[in-house]
């Protein structure tokens, strides 16, 4: 499943939303264009949903049977949400007789390679102003100080 | 809708990506994410508009009998 949020990169093709109505548009164009088969829901013109859970542009949660949160990551990657499903769902089902599950929770870093090119074409997409600013942006990045 | 969840849905839909940066926008978002409910704790249950339909869906509904993967995104 996957929600529809605020634009990240708002340009002059794919505006910032000002209405409910502009933000349900946008998600039936990015359905449309980018052939999302699963179910799209919109979160409300407030950012609700997304702020609830962490205000990332991109990221996945995973949410296990009866509502408690299973995996959550601030950057999707399908293979990682994928190979962590395998391991959930296998835990559960291989556990031994009688024995009693105990959770515990990890935290780990991953890495990803962001594919420039592509990214730069989405941008396009939304407009050149959204160019222009993600560049800006990056010299903004490059003058923090290191955390 | 009030001034102040106006002011709120401008900020949340900013028009200006780098002006976002600038501010500390962008920052506060990672701030919000470890924030947010860890693993292991209740996730927070809200009904939201499915595309397609138009019909109002609970999160609730749909991780009852079965894990949900919800993956959140916008054109880039």
């Amino acid at each position: 499943m996957f929600i529809y949020t605020r634009e990240a990169h708002p340009g002059e093709n794919v505006p910032c939303h000002d209405s409910f109505e502009r933000k349900l548009a946008c998600a039936k164009l990015l359905r449309e264009e980018a052939g999302i088969g699963r179910d799209i829901l919109v979160d409300g013109l407030d950012g609700t949903v997304h702020r609830a859970y962490g205000l990332m542009p991109n990221m996945t949660w995973v949410i296990g049977r009866g509502g408690r949160v299973a995996y959550k990551a601030n950057w999707t990657s399908a293979a990682n949400v994928e190979a962590f499903q395998e391991r959930f769902l296998a835990a559960r089902a291989e556990r031994p007789s009688r024995a009693t599950p105990v959770m515990y929770e990890t935290q780990q870093v991953e890495f990803r390679y962001p594919d420039r090119k592509r990214f730069a074409e989405h941008l396009l997409r939304n407009g050149p102003r959204a160019a222009a600013e993600f560049e800006r942006a990056q010299q903004l990045w490059a003058r923090r100080p290191a955390s | 809708m009030g001034e102040a969840n106006r002011d709120a849905g401008a900020i949340y839909n900013y028009a200006h990506f780098d002006e976002y940066v600038a501010n500390g926008g962008d920052t506060g978002d990672e701030s919000a994410f470890w924030a947010s409910p860890r693993a292991g704790q209740r996730a927070p249950d809200f009904t939201l508009l499915r595309l397609g339909d138009g019909a109002d869906v609970a999160l609730s509904d749909l991780w009852r009998s079965k894990p949900l993967v919800m993956e959140f995104g916008s054109f880039t």
